[in-house]
């Protein structure tokens, strides 16, 4: 097997990982940045509304960085690490500035700072944008930064298998190349994942395709934790059928949600906050909605726009006026956009602490929605995600800085020919189950029984269900014995994957018997802080079941209260 | 419920082993149907080992760019009804130009080299990366900068391009977006050297518009390269390529000038002088192009505005 050596490798080429790369190479580090996709390709870009930053001198004259902390650990129902909202706030104007310098074309106010807009839960606003494509423009300001290092490889439409191990310390990975199907052994003692994502678990989902839990699935197959896999975020606006993101840009500039009587709804569940309430509010109420039969056929609700103008909506909501034009064939200026809640958002994730450090193997680091830094707690508030990716991006960069000068590379490479070989197994047995047959079973079960509403029965059996899928998938197959950019191998890869963290989202909802958050439990309709504020710890046992710890939460200022908007 | 039709979809499959093969597939779509979906449902349920690329499904990250019916385009911004003839039916090939791959994935690392060639990145003052200084950027620069940055790398327009397939020096239009973008950025600090990566291959273009066509996030490339040949006095010294290419736009000014027409047979003989227009003339007509060979006067509309321009800028 080919092998190459790096001071660091990075799985994932998205805003997390892109912007590890850009300090550890600064460093004067050999970095390699490994993505099944050119990093462009990554879900980052399809980040919308913004970034939130509480610029000194360019903001709200009364906000301040902790009412920004704030915030955060009341939206995300104070299962939030308070130290990492705190650092996440402290962080931002100086992010804001970074990216600026990079490149970043943010959206200018008419003295030539930087505009900022109102999103979702936030007490001033503090949104920074680029038109609505503000992870796309980000993402390719930060990737044409990193290519400017020569001592950045990027290794693009590479597939990673599986982390290699030395003990307790890690050792690199293995990978596929997608072109020719040929494995390489990326070796180094530090691995950052920052492989984003997992939306392709349910059936409704804003993500991208490829947002299949790669970076998870491997993780828990290496021993490691997830942090609070039960927290799910669900996106209220996304275009009905194709379940395209409507930024909540919208509704920030102005738009509002109705159901089929043409009644603004939301004013009855969220009455000082209304539209713009935290999204797992709105997702719910939402979904009450239709279940009490004030949707229209087929299962949407309306977002109105058209009183907002065809002018401003040209200007500030392109995207959103575009997706809706193209994908949907409605004029948004002049009728309703279709709409309604689909999977967005994982708040769980690799268990680190603010420094991007796991704690269960030495050399391991995760950052952006890969990570659980519990910045997110129990529901992840508009514009944060980007500001996560980068803020945690850099930190963890530093951190791995600091690691790199501490920790020579070892020398033994075992387990890399095992881990190649069982991923040709699928390619060598000619009949068993197929990917395809196994996906629909999972995000069928994910989408009924592990959604917005939750109950001890339906998890019950999804836990079950689950159980059953990994035992098939250990007998999984692919028609197609070429060895040139086989994307069925990929898919059964993805799969195996996909159903190994949904393994441990369903058994951690179905172990937390409260609501918190975005984990809705119709059985345990409220917060329980006396016995759950606590982090749910997941790890994945051979035996096709998930062994669940406890880590507790960081509390520095905010006591809990009630969650009301 | 939405309305169903069942439609027939043709696909230029490609594989080491067995090369080409068009294969034909049917499947069911309603008017929300993407492309990107068709293919998706094809793999699930017909054939699991076609192999394409397709990442964020709302034609921001520029993965599934391919030939629909012929025309380059993003399989997820194409919505199967639209895509459609009139006998239901659609083609899928995978993008011209580029080395094929598999089925509707081409290599385009040689997009990606013309992309890195341009030096896509900003470089800042010193004084504003330490913090010292503070940037400011006017709404209207913003405007102009995003127009060009929002570029997908989907590789769309350089598939489509004639030059970029004539002329090796051509950069293609999406390095020239991208270049003209820094160009334009007050922030940069390597304009001079911009300009003169840019220059040579700016005039090289032919100004066909096809770019300008097919590109999915209307980028409008081949107007950055008109913007980026509004520098020339800024190159220093001139290159061959630069020198004809002004001479001929010379020539159009003196003939419009002069007539209130364009000479095509007189901006021939200036631009590429007398031997050369001889050669070509006795090779169009070799090839029986006579037509071509022939020169003709055009009149040129609003002849009173436009010289009344070109005087004010005398």
């Amino acid at each position: 097997m080919e092998k190459k050596e790096y001071d660091a490798v990075i799985l994932g080429g998205g805003l997390a990982g892109l912007m590890a790369a850009n300090y550890v190479a600064d460093a004067g580090f050999k970095v390699a940045v490994v993505s099944k996709v050119f990093p462009t390709r990554s879900h980052s870009a399809a980040a919308e509304g913004g970034i939130a930053a509480y610029i000194n001198g360019n903001s709200d004259p009364n906000d301040d960085p902790e009412f920004m902390s704030y915030d955060e650990v009341k939206g995300g129902d104070y299962l939030v690490d308070q130290n990492a909202a705190e650092l996440l706030s402290d962080k931002s104007g100086e992010i804001v500035r970074i990216l600026d310098t990079w490149g970043a074309p943010f959206n200018r106010q008419p003295d030539g700072r930087i505009a900022l807009r109102y999103f979702g839960g936030q007490t001033y606003p503090r949104t920074r944008f680029v038109a609505d494509k503000t992870g796309m423009a980000l993402l390719h300001t930060l990737f044409e930064h990193a290519s400017g290092f020569s001592n950045i490889d990027f290794y693009s439409e590479y597939y990673v298998l599986d982390i290699v191990k030395d003990g307790n310390n890690v050792n690199g990975l293995v990978a596929m190349e997608m072109k020719n199907m040929d494995p390489i052994y990326l070796k180094s003692r530090a691995l950052l994942i920052a492989s984003g994502g997992l939306g392709m678990v349910y059936k409704h989902s804003t993500n991208s395709y490829i947002s299949t839990g790669d970076g998870y699935g491997i993780a828990l197959r290496s021993g490691v934790p997830l942090k609070d896999p039960e927290f799910v975020q669900f996106h209220p606006t996304c275009l009905y059928p194709s379940d395209i993101l409507i930024s909540e840009a919208a509704r920030a500039e102005g738009a509002i949600l109705k159901n089929n009587k043409n009644e603004r709804f939301m004013a009855k569940y969220a009455p000082h906050k209304f539209d713009l309430a935290p999204r797992d509010i709105v997702s719910r109420s939402m979904t009450m909605e239709m279940m009490e039969g004030r949707g229209f056929e087929g299962g949407y609700l309306s977002l109105d726009l058209t009183h907002l103008g065809r002018e401003y909506i040209m200007e500030r909501l392109t995207l959103a006026y575009d997706a809706a034009k193209t994908f949907a064939g409605v004029d948004a200026a002049e009728e309703m956009i279709p709409v309604r809640p689909a999977q967005h958002y994982f708040m769980g994730g690799i268990d680190v602490d603010i420094t991007g450090t796991n704690s269960d193997l030495n050399g391991l680091f995760a950052a952006g929605e890969a990570a659980c830094v519990s910045v997110h707690g129990a529901n992840r508030l508009g514009s944060n995600s980007l500001l996560e990716t980068l803020v945690y991006g850099r930190e963890t960069g530093k951190t791995m800085v600091d690691f790199l000068k501490k920790h020579k590379n070892v020398e033994s490479s075992d387990g890399t020919e095992e881990i190649a070989n069982n991923a040709y197994l699928y390619i060598k047995k000619e009949t068993g189950e197929h990917f395809g047959t196994l996906l629909d079973e999972l995000k069928e079960t994910m989408w009924n029984n592990v959604g917005i509403f939750r109950d001890e029965n339906k998890l019950g059996d999804a836990v079950k269900g689950l159980q059953n899928l990994r035992e098939r998938a250990k007998n999984m197959y692919v028609t197609d014995k070429t060895t040139n950019y086989n994307t069925e191998v990929f898919n059964a890869f993805e799969t195996r994957n996909m159903i190994d963290v949904s393994l441990a989202i369903a058994t951690a909802a179905l172990n937390r018997t409260e609501t918190r958050g975005a984990h809705f439990r119709n059985d345990y309709p409220v917060r329980n802080d006396d016995n759950w504020m606590k982090h749910t710890l997941a790890y994945l046992k051979p035996d096709n079941t998930i062994e669940i710890k406890y880590k507790s939460v960081i509390v520095t200022k905010w006591k809990p209260e009630p969650r009301v908007y | 419920m939405v309305e169903e039709k069942e439609i027939t979809v043709n696909i230029k499959k490609y594989d080491e082993n067995n090369g080409e093969q068009w294969r034909t597939y049917r499947v069911n779509a309603n008017r929300y149907t993407q492309m990107t979906e068709v293919l998706r449902w094809i793999k699930y349920e017909q054939d699991p080992a076609l192999s394409y690329r397709a990442s964020c499904h709302m034609a921001v990250c520029g993965s599934c760019a391919m030939k629909i019916n012929g025309e380059p385009r993003l399989a997820c911004k194409t919505m199967a009804f639209n895509a459609i003839n009139d006998k239901n039916e659609v083609n899928l090939e995978a993008m011209d130009y580029y080395k094929e791959v598999r089925d509707l994935i081409p290599d385009i690392d040689t997009f990606y080299d013309r992309m890195y060639k341009v030096e896509p990145r900003l470089y800042a003052d010193q004084t504003v990366i330490s913090g010292e200084n503070e940037e400011r950027m006017t709404p209207s620069e913003q405007k102009e900068v995003w127009k060009f940055e929002e570029c997908i790398w989907c590789g769309l327009c350089v598939s489509a391009c004639p030059s970029v397939k004539e002329d090796e020096k051509f950069l293609g239009p999406a390095a020239h977006a991208k270049g003209y973008r820094f160009i334009a950025d007050g922030r940069d600090t390597k304009k001079a050297e911009r300009i003169g990566i840019l220059m040579d291959s700016a005039w090289r273009c032919t100004s066909c518009y096809m770019c300008y066509e097919v590109c999915p996030q209307d980028v409008q490339p081949v107007i950055a390269i008109k913007k980026t040949k509004a520098y020339v006095d800024e190159y220093p010294g001139t290159t061959e390529v630069i020198t004809m290419a002004r001479k001929h736009d010379d020539t159009i000014s003196e003939s419009i000038a002069e007539s209130g027409k364009i000479k095509e047979s007189k901006l021939y003989l200036k631009t590429f002088g007398y031997v050369a227009a001889m050669k070509d003339m006795m090779y169009m007509m070799k090839q029986g192009k006579i037509k071509y060979a022939m020169s003709k006067d055009t009149d040129v509309k609003n002849i009173d505005e436009i010289k009344k321009i070109m005087g004010d800028k005398k």
